[in-house]
């Protein structure tokens, strides 16, 4: 199984303890609840982003989240870091909104970055496909995007995690309060059926 | 297991493409500040304190949402409350009775004047007292409406100045 993509850990310049931001934050100290609230925002939403591919989607389900976890922040107990305590919030609230708007999916996909220009083995992956690499890149995100929306909330909040933000599946089993097994094989599952969405665009080995 | 392994490579490089999807630049600058901006406008009160504010009626229809059951034992006491009272109003004699008997147990007056319906008899269908309430009937059929009135006289003195 291959190893999980590194990323990006909490921004190390913040100076405060975050079990100290979370008892300020509980007293309702907003100053504090804001330190965290940046600490988490990108992660949070890339997430729910990568969920729901819809960029205002992904706003409002992000910022509701917070706003939960805040009103909630009293029944924290600190049985799990907070991070996965917010992360939990923010995928159930997001898997409900899914639920509810199932087959009403509508795209609303962010620019790509210049980088992804620059990065060798999507420009393989895009090169033999088709020469005009930019427009590649934009069918490809499509297409991609297109096939995740396929899968099932939950196999789809599996690949996100591991493939795309790189949670190890011990991380993913805390968030969706399951075991590691069944990471696993949801896993194996959702990358199976990504697979044959993405057959014409896959690199043959 | 190893091709597989192989093409779950591929598509993981593929999807590591997500990863170059950014939102619009300054975006992530005003996120916190939108959401403590909320906070403050009183979004983060906690739900308990929420609810305690809202009218009766959204804490009756959330008890609702949040208990099918009491939704359902309430419905089944307004459909059995509306049954009764259809098949009540379907019975006109209960009614009238009723207020008699009401009327009997709460009013001087009924009560100085007791009625009796069974004990009506031919040489007395006049001397009925009935309430306003019951329909005006009479077991003997007259001739005239004003024959079988009693003529009431009743003296009266004036004091002229």
């Amino acid at each position: 199984m291959a190893e999980p993509v590194p990323r990006s850990e909490p921004q190390p310049s913040a100076p405060v303890d975050e079990s100290e931001l979370v008892r300020d934050a509980r007293r309702g100290d907003l100053a504090a609840y804001d330190e965290l609230v940046k600490r988490y925002q990108e992660r949070i939403y890339a997430t729910l982003y990568h969920m729901t591919s819809n960029h205002e989607d992904a706003n409002d389900l992000a910022q509701e989240s917070f706003i939960k976890a805040f009103q909630a922040l009293k029944g924290f107990k600190g049985g799990s870091s907070f991070y996965t305590w917010l992360y939990r919030i923010a995928v159930n609230k997001t898997i409900n909104f899914l639920k509810q708007r199932k087959n009403r999916t509508h795209m609303s996909l962010n620019d790509i970055d210049f980088n992804a220009e620059h990065d060798p083995d999507l420009m393989a992956l895009i090169s033999e496909q088709t020469p005009r690499r930019a427009a590649g890149l934009t069918e490809l995100q499509e297409k991609l995007n297109e096939a995740l929306l396929k899968l099932s909330e939950h196999h789809r909040l599996v690949v996100v995690l591991h493939d795309v933000q790189g949670l190890s599946h011990e991380e993913i089993a805390k968030v969706m309060e399951c075991n590691v097994g069944t990471v696993r094989s949801r896993l194996f599952y959702a990358r199976q059926q990504m697979q044959g969405f993405l057959a014409d665009y896959l690199k043959p080995t | 297991m190893k091709e597989n392994e192989n093409n779950f490579e591929s598509l993981r490089r593929l999807l590591a493409l997500k990863r170059y999807e950014t939102p619009p630049p300054g975006y992530f600058e005003n996120f916190s500040g939108e959401v403590t901006a909320r906070l403050r406008a009183g979004e983060g009160r906690a739900v308990e304190e929420q609810a305690m504010e809202l009218p009766w009626l959204f804490r009756l229809l959330s008890a609702f949402e949040a208990k099918p059951a009491f939704a359902g034992s309430f419905a089944s006491a307004l459909c059995l409350l509306l049954l009764f009272g259809i098949v009540y109003a379907e019975r006109p004699d209960v009614a009238p009775q009723l207020l008699l008997q009401t009327a009997q147990a709460t009013s001087p007056l009924a009560v100085a004047t007791p009625v009796n319906l069974s004990s009506l008899t031919a040489e007395q269908p006049a001397l009925i007292p009935v309430s306003s309430t019951n329909p005006v009937f009479n077991t003997q059929p007259t001739a005239s409406w004003f024959d079988s009135q009693p003529a009431i006289a009743q003296p009266v003195s004036f004091r002229l100045q």
